[in-house]
């Protein structure tokens, strides 16, 4: 059984959904409060659940990257552990700096709520799924937008690091990005809620196997 | 100022200052005037409507909790229970659309979890004037997003919702919100009855400000060309406070920290101070000087008014302060004490050390006034006693119309601004006609809004029937078992004998229902003067209820999903109405309905079992517009089509009918089902292909999307 740290800041509220997912796949959650730094050596995994935190004041993410237990989750990170972020809490691993580019202001100005469908475009260590293949899973964000410029995104594309696109972009994200990984491919962060999509009467149960860690970039 | 400028200024008149001066024996002073404005409002003492709410059904063998508290409860069995209310917040989000919405959604869901209970699912039941009428593209875009805004933010899942357009609220937007609370196993209920004299009176939250100074008050009347001059006294709210106000509070009760807790709404500390010393019938200190404030030079009558948002008053014991305080500055939330629980069964109002005032809870509260406004007997305008009501001409042509029209259309491009999702429990979105939130033990909650402005408008005792109705059988639908009611009763001046006469027959028609469908009305709320220049808004009883069923999965969807299915009508009650359709050409309908109301609830409960014993693959009530309307809504989902052969009608809104699909070899199964129970049913087609044909009908499902998706662009170009 693995040990995954759910880390909770003021604001988060997918934080219990998150403990959900990971006890359904027979890991072991514990709560990670965002003002208590802790020892990567305590945990196998980590995972960034989606809300407001800080109620999105500032930017989407930001104050949430600066908190304590974001400095031990950046050691976490240098040892190689698998980190996650969903929703708001890929916002902040992209504010902390763990992931490329950054997420905007939706193209249309508003928050949306529908159903989507992914295609996974490199592998990371996170799921076991194959390339090309697709997923079927709610959004629920005003700043999903994901943006990086032009050479940032070469970049990106060149090394194998973006994670999911959308088959059909609702934010105006760029290169129709959901999902991306760092170099190393142990950070991954992504738009889309896979911890919406765990049963048949949720409508999809596409989104179960994001929450295995393979270690197989 | 002089006696007419305070009597204008505090909203209360010569009458009721009359009664105030023989209670106190002399003339009120100071802050006492602040006092009576706000728990005398009609807002807050309910003194047009009391006399008839007495009359209201409230009580099963599921209540626990009926009115008088913050929200009623039921009991589900299983060790669950569920806390929820509905509130309407109409004047605000006229004034200021965003902030009257958002705080809207934060007031109902304060007095949910002031009860201890975790929010799980919101909804809300919107009218909005026609599209072109002054102010409506911003009203509407401002409500929309101030409930998304709030709601997404605090993280509580809108799963349910109702949209209505019509001129009689141009001047005078509904925006009603709903909420639902969870109790599992170990959580407490906590009432907001003072108790234990020396206990400490408690301020947590955030600090108050001057926002919604008056509000109360401000809520209790018309409007005239001036409204925007009303701005200052609608609140401001902060939903990321309020969710570490939920996190805090629900910690705190857990841990048993609380011995009474009442949140801050309508007239702010004045009215939670007095009804929780007045429900102890024991008196409080209230240090006002010692509330944290956001502005300091506010005087004690603006703490007492002030409407800030995210606050709650608590009663706690003195040795449980300290740990309770911890909580809340663990949360990064003030928590002071502001005065204590005494024996003297007055409050007792201090600043600065100094005794402003001492009134007696009981004097203040049980004695504000009770109006017995004056109205007729019902009698009815459109009701044609024989049944004998003429079918409307639907065509290709007319039925594209009504599905491009703003009130037969696409209204996703609201609800997709709410997350429908978060929490992780739901099985149905906004996108059906009833909410569903899974629950701990397996089972599913049904969340569903009625009221349909349109049968008000044609007769209000059969609309107050149908508000109660309507929704039920909608959760029967889906297999779920209404089990309680909260409302918003939504009128224009109570002054008024027409709006009064409404207001009983709605009323009565509602109670009935409720009686027969065992579905109690448990809380809720009246919201008169909705009205603008002596104009006033429909007469709009809107209801939330809540269902239970068996299980969360299979539930039946909305829409037709396998070709080769079967189409069943599934008659529950004789009657029809000549709605929408005939509205919408400004036309009279008449209408008939001729059904005991115990046996159309016996039946609908039967019905509910009927489909959960079988594979039902989809269900849909026949709502507004008819049935060619709604077979025309369950092509969207997939692009499947229908054959029908019936020689029925296709226009008039039937009282009630539903729609079921199932597999062609569960047909027989499900009509003896139906027959051993004496439900009329009938085979009237089949789905298949991608066309809807029935007689003259006939429509690619690619037209009818088309046409249902443009709706919305169409009614509101400037919102996409």
């Amino acid at each position: 059984m693995s040990r995954v740290g759910v880390l909770r800041f003021p604001g988060t509220n997918c934080d219990r959904d998150i403990w959900k997912s990971i006890e359904l796949k027979g890991h072991t959650p514990q709560w990670i409060w965002y003002q208590d730094e802790f020892s990567p050596e305590d945990f196998d995994a980590f995972l960034v659940p989606g809300g407001f935190s800080y109620g999105d004041y500032l930017r989407s993410g930001a104050l949430a990257a600066l908190s304590p237990a974001m400095t031990s989750l950046k050691k976490a990170d240098a040892q190689g552990k698998p980190i996650f972020g969903i929703c708001n809490g890929f916002q902040i691993l992209c504010e902390a700096g763990m992931l490329p580019g950054a997420l905007m202001r939706n193209e249309n100005g508003r928050f949306i709520d529908q159903w989507v469908t992914l295609k996974l475009e490199n592998k990371s260590g996170w799921t076991p799924a194959k390339v090309g293949e697709s997923f079927r899973m709610p959004m629920a964000h005003a700043d999903g937008r994901f943006f990086i410029n032009e050479e940032g995104l070469k970049d990106l594309k060149d090394k194998g690091q973006v994670w999911l696109t959308y088959t059909n972009n609702p934010n105006g994200s760029v290169a129709d990005i959901a999902g991306v990984m760092n170099e190393r491919g142990n950070v991954v962060g992504m738009m889309p809620h896979p911890d919406r999509a765990l049963f048949e009467w949720m409508g999809s149960t596409d989104g179960l196997q994001f929450f295995d860690w393979t270690g197989e970039a | 100022m002089t006696l007419q400028e305070k009597l204008k200024l505090y909203r209360i008149n010569e009458t009721e200052y009359a009664r105030i001066t023989e209670l106190l024996g002399r003339e009120p002073q100071g802050v006492e005037w602040a006092v009576f404005s706000a728990l005398w409002s009609e807002h807050c003492s309910y003194k047009s409507s009391k006399v008839h709410l007495k009359k209201l059904f409230s009580q099963s063998e599921r209540v626990l909790q009926s009115f008088g508290e913050n929200a009623g409860i039921v009991d589900l069995g299983e060790d669950e229970k569920v806390a929820f209310k509905m509130e309407s917040h109409n004047h605000p989000s006229f004034i200021e659309p965003y902030q009257g919405a958002a705080t809207g959604v934060g007031g109902i869901l304060r007095d949910i979890f002031t009860m201890g209970a975790r929010p799980i699912a919101l909804a809300n039941y919107l009218c909005f004037g026609k599209p072109t009428a002054d102010r409506m593209s911003e009203l509407v875009d401002g409500v929309v997003r101030g409930i998304g805004g709030y709601g997404n933010c605090v993280g509580v899942p809108t799963v349910s919702g109702q949209t209505n357009f019509h001129e009689s609220y141009d001047g005078n937007i509904l925006v009603n919100a709903m909420a639902v609370g969870l109790f599992t196993k170990d959580d407490p209920i906590c009432l907001s009855q003072a108790k234990g004299v020396g206990n400490l009176v408690v301020y947590v939250g955030a600090k108050t400000g001057r926002d919604g100074v008056h509000g109360a008050s401000m809520a209790s009347e018309s409007f005239d060309e001036d409204s925007e001059s009303k701005r200052p006294t609608v609140q401001i709210g902060d939903p990321f406070f309020e969710k570490l106000l939920i996190e805090s509070c629900l910690e705190v009760m857990k841990q048993d920290l609380v011995v009474a807790i009442q949140d801050m709404g309508a007239a702010g500390l004045t009215s939670s101070g007095f009804e929780m010393a007045d429900k102890g019938s024991i008196g409080i200190t209230l240090n006002l000087d010692h509330v944290p404030l956001r502005d300091e030079t506010m005087t004690p009558e603006d703490v007492l008014l002030s409407e800030s948002q995210e606050r709650m008053l608590l009663i706690c014991k003195p040795e449980k302060l300290k740990p309770l305080q911890d909580i809340f500055h663990r949360w990064g939330l003030d928590a002071v004490a502001v005065g204590e629980v005494i024996e003297d069964p007055v409050v007792r109002l201090i600043w600065k050390g100094e005794t402003l005032t001492e009134m007696s809870p009981k004097m203040v509260v049980d004695n504000a006034p009770q109006y017995e406004r004056p109205f007729n007997p019902w009698t009815s305008a459109t009701r044609s006693e024989h049944g004998e009501i003429s079918d409307g001409d639907v065509n290709n042509e007319s039925l594209l119309a009504t599905l491009s029209h703003v009130t037969g259309g696409d209204k996703s491009w609201v609800y997709k601004q709410y997350d429908q999702r978060v929490g992780a429990n739901t099985a149905q979105d906004c996108s059906n006609p009833v909410g569903a939130v899974a629950l701990p033990s397996g089972r599913a909650l049904g969340v569903v809004l009625g009221c349909r402005p349109h049968i008000m408008r044609q007769d209000a005792w059969l609309g107050g029937m149908d508000s109660i109705a309507y929704p039920a059988i909608e959760l029967a639908s889906k297999g779920f078992e209404a089990l309680a009611t909260t409302d918003c009763l939504n009128f224009g001046n109570p002054e008024k004998k027409e709006v009064m006469t409404e207001f009983v027959a709605a009323l009565d028609g509602m109670n009935k229902a409720c009686e027969a469908f065992v579905a109690p009305i448990i809380s809720g709320n009246v919201s008169f003067y909705n009205e603008t220049l002596d104009k006033g808004v429909s007469p709009t009883p809107s209801t939330g209820l809540v269902g239970l069923r068996p299980s969360i999965d299979n539930i039946p969807a909305s829409g037709f999903t396998s070709e080769g299915n079967s189409v069943v009508l599934v008659t529950l009650a004789k009657g029809c109405s000549q709605g929408l359709l005939w509205e919408n050409q400004n036309k009279q309908g008449q209408f008939f309905f001729d059904t005991e109301l115990a046996k159309l609830a016996q039946d609908t409960k039967n019905f509910a079992q009927v489909v959960n014993s079988l594979d039902v693959t989809a269900s849909r009530i026949v709502g507004n517009f008819g049935l060619a309307y709604t077979l025309s809504r369950m092509t969207l989902d997939r692009g499947l089509g229908a054959r029908i052969q019936w020689d029925g009608p296709a226009g008039l809104e039937p009282l009630y009918q539903v729609v079921l699909t199932v597999a062609d070899t569960q047909k027989e199964r499900l009509l003896s089902s139906l027959a051993s129970h004496n439900i009329d049913a009938t085979v009237i087609g089949v789905v298949t292909g991608d066309r809807l044909i029935w007689n003259d009908l006939d429509l690619s499902t690619r037209d009818i999307k088309e046409s249902y998706a443009s709706s919305w662009t169409k009614a509101f170009p400037r919102l996409s």
